[in-house]
């Protein structure tokens, strides 16, 4: 299978990146193209050009601040993967990383490519929503930062504007007492995942976050607000956690999730 | 397009089309057969090559976004005395059958042992994943991978970044010579006409509550039923929905090219789920039935672009209720059905299905409610929400689901 005729622009900065998107119709952004590749190459896309941001220095750039780590939109999960970015998280990033997909779909993709992308069941939508992290955006006029959960407004349709470019990911630092657990479940390895469960729980930020992701639509933030602690939480409570934020699927569906949140939990407060 | 590389340490000039995949650049341009295609759409991993050192699929990377990299294809490794090791293990372990996979296989594995060390069976298998033999059935790939790791016992395993401290996917920005500029001669100014302004919500008024019942999909059909109140009198309700252009006009996405003729319509539905847009050009027939407060209307339609056809129906019925304020309100039940031939069929998966149904139904409900109330009603979005995104999102779970996961 081939692509349908594209032009191809390579915008060497973010300035004339944001211009040739708001210049050019029916443009699409191509980050690392590990989701927009086979796209293309299946015929369900035919953007007339693609705009390659792929070499944009400021884009691949991660800066620390006191508080925060700013992931820029281009780093690609091995990068992360292989620890070679600072890591705001004391290994929760990396561990995410690691399960995406397949490593050399992993050398390519990129984290901001996957936000852009708003795909119900990748795996940063859910963990960086877990993490509480803002997604800066630029655009012709102005720059703007959005909490990731504000961002995604269902699935694959987020408030990124035609002409607007995600820059970075700020992520807040989590304290050496954070716990958090990750699970999916998915047939197979580097599928796309059936049910997320993230758990984030900083008490020295006293920050709790649990989520259930791969709902088929945004990530469903747990209605919690403490932290129940010790990893308590049966499947039975994960399954009222989840009917308390509102989640709809069949029973199957429940139960997958479930089973997510609660492995979720054991992780985050397992020895 | 114009790009120069290096492949297999040898700088190479090529001018390719900016569709041309990678792989089709060095098997049909360059003859270097080695890297195979397989599935064409990242999956299978048997064209795997090194990008600047870390491995990728040629298959969805596109040639004219390699200029100025490094390439390394299977040919590549003649000399590599790690691959030669890798070569002999598979060959002793009956490590391939057919051998299309083999080249991927190969550099996958090598790029395992090069960054890893002391894995299980298990981590060898999952790390080995997205690499498929259809022969094999893996068990002498696993054992030649974990013999040549075993013998490596010892070594460190190299975590050194290959792409000098880049971290985005290769090549960096020093990689080219200067890339021609993309403006066109003549001017810094894209000479086309500018896009229309990006999509927004239409302003939600007190936002109206929308109940999505399950979804059925039987022989290709799909059937939805879903429900929401509105806060006027059902004649009201039913002077605005018994008009097919209005009941379009409050669709996302939709737009008729006229009032009915004999009952006759024709119009089109826009489609866009992420990247993916579609255009339903077609023509269908309303029957209302006054005395019910029902209408019923049908349509059929494709889009050219993709080769897709869509038919289905929407049937709709008002009935009389109490508002939340105890005021005259409407029940608005919806049934929607419809089957999708062609490209666009393969794609969906039923909880994004849920999703989209949910989202569309509230933002119909929201505009019939802001026209009710008087309120102009914006020129609706299509991005993410339409009719027919259920359709994108209601089967296939095998070919496309695997690529949406990254």
């Amino acid at each position: 299978m081939k692509p349908a005729p594209f032009d191809y622009l390579r915008p060497q900065t973010v300035e004339e990146a944001v211009r040739l998107l708001a210049t050019t119709p029916d443009a699409k952004v191509l980050a690392g193209g590990q989701t927009l590749g086979p796209m293309l190459n299946l015929r369900l896309a035919q953007p007339a050009v693609l705009v390659d941001i792929g070499r944009i220095a400021e884009l691949a750039a991660v800066t620390d601040d006191k508080d925060a780590v700013m992931i820029g939109a281009t780093v690609t999960h091995a990068a992360i993967e292989d620890g070679r970015t600072p890591d705001p998280t004391g290994g929760f990033l990396p561990q995410v990383a690691r399960g995406i997909a397949y490593r050399a779909v992993r050398t390519r993709g990129t984290i901001g490519g996957s936000l852009a992308h708003a795909d119900p069941a990748a795996d940063w939508l859910s963990a960086l929503t877990a993490l509480g992290a803002e997604i800066a955006i630029a655009g012709v006029r102005s720059s703007r930062r959005v909490p990731l959960s504000a961002f995604v407004r269902g699935a694959m349709e987020t408030e990124l504007g035609a002409d607007e470019l995600i820059t970075g990911i700020r992520i807040r630092k989590l304290s050496s007492r954070a716990r958090f657990g990750y699970h999916k479940i998915c047939r197979k390895t580097g599928e796309f995942a059936e049910a997320i469960g993230v758990v984030v729980d900083d008490p020295e930020r006293a920050y709790f976050c649990a989520v259930a992701g791969a709902t088929g639509g945004r990530p469903l933030v747990m209605e919690t607000r403490a932290a129940p602690g010790s990893g308590s939480v049966t499947v039975e409570d994960a399954r009222q956690l989840l009917k308390g934020a509102h989640f709809t699927g069949d029973d199957y569906e429940l139960t997958l999730h479930a089973a997510a949140l609660h492995r979720a939990y054991q992780r985050a407060y397992a020895a | 397009m114009k790009i120069a590389l290096t492949v297999n340490g040898r700088p190479v000039a090529g001018d390719v089309t900016p569709r041309t995949n990678l792989a089709d650049f060095l098997r049909e341009q360059l003859l270097l057969t080695g890297t195979h295609v397989g599935c064409e759409h990242g999956i299978c991993g048997a064209c795997t090559v090194e990008i600047d050192g870390e491995i990728a699929r040629s298959c969805i990377t596109y040639a004219v976004a390699c200029d100025g990299s490094g390439i390394r294809t299977i040919e590549g490794f003649d000399e590599d005395a790690l691959m030669s090791r890798l070569r002999q293990t598979f060959t002793e372990e009956h490590a391939l059958q057919c051998g299309y996979c083999t080249p991927g296989m190969l550099i996958a594995a090598r790029d395992l042992v090069r960054r890893k060390g002391g894995l299980s069976r298990a981590e060898i298998r999952t790390e080995m994943s997205g690499n498929l033999c259809r022969c094999t059935g893996y068990m002498g790939i696993v054992n030649a991978v974990a013999r040549v790791m075993d013998e490596r016992a010892g070594f460190a395993p190299s975590t050194a970044p290959t792409a000098n401290g880049w971290l985005g996917p290769a090549p960096g920005p020093g990689a080219s010579v200067a890339f021609p500029d993309p403006t066109p001669a003549g001017g810094r100014e894209v000479s086309r006409a500018a896009p229309p302004p990006p999509a927004r919500p239409a302003v939600a008024r007190k936002p109206v509550r929308v109940t999505v019942g399950d979804i059925e999909d039987v022989d290709g059909t799909v059937r939805l039923a879903q429900s929401f109140v509105l806060e006027h009198p059902r004649q009201v309700v039913w002077q605005l929905m018994s008009d097919p252009q209005a009941v379009a006009r409050c669709m996302p996405g939709a737009s008729l090219d006229g009032p009915p003729r004999d009952g006759n319509i024709s119009g089109r539905i826009e489609v866009k789920l992420g990247p993916i847009a579609a255009s339903f050009a077609g023509e269908g027939s309303v029957k209302p039935f006054p005395g019910e407060y029902r209408q019923l209307i049908e349509g059929r339609g494709g889009d050219r672009r993709s080769g897709s056809q869509v038919s289905g129906s929407v049937d709709y019925r008002l009935s009389a209720t109490t508002g939340e304020a105890g005021g005259e309100a409407t029940r608005v039940a919806v049934t929607i059905s419809y089957a999708l031939t062609g490209l666009l069929a393969q794609l969906g998966r039923s909880a994004i299905a849920r999703d989209l149904a949910r989202r569309i139904g509230e933002t119909f409900a929201q505009n019939i409610d802001a026209q009710l109330s008087g309120a102009a009603v914006a020129q609706v979005p299509v991005g993410g929400l339409s009719l027919v995104l259920q359709v994108l999102a209601a089967r296939l779970r095998a070919m496309l689901a695997r690529i949406f996961a990254r």
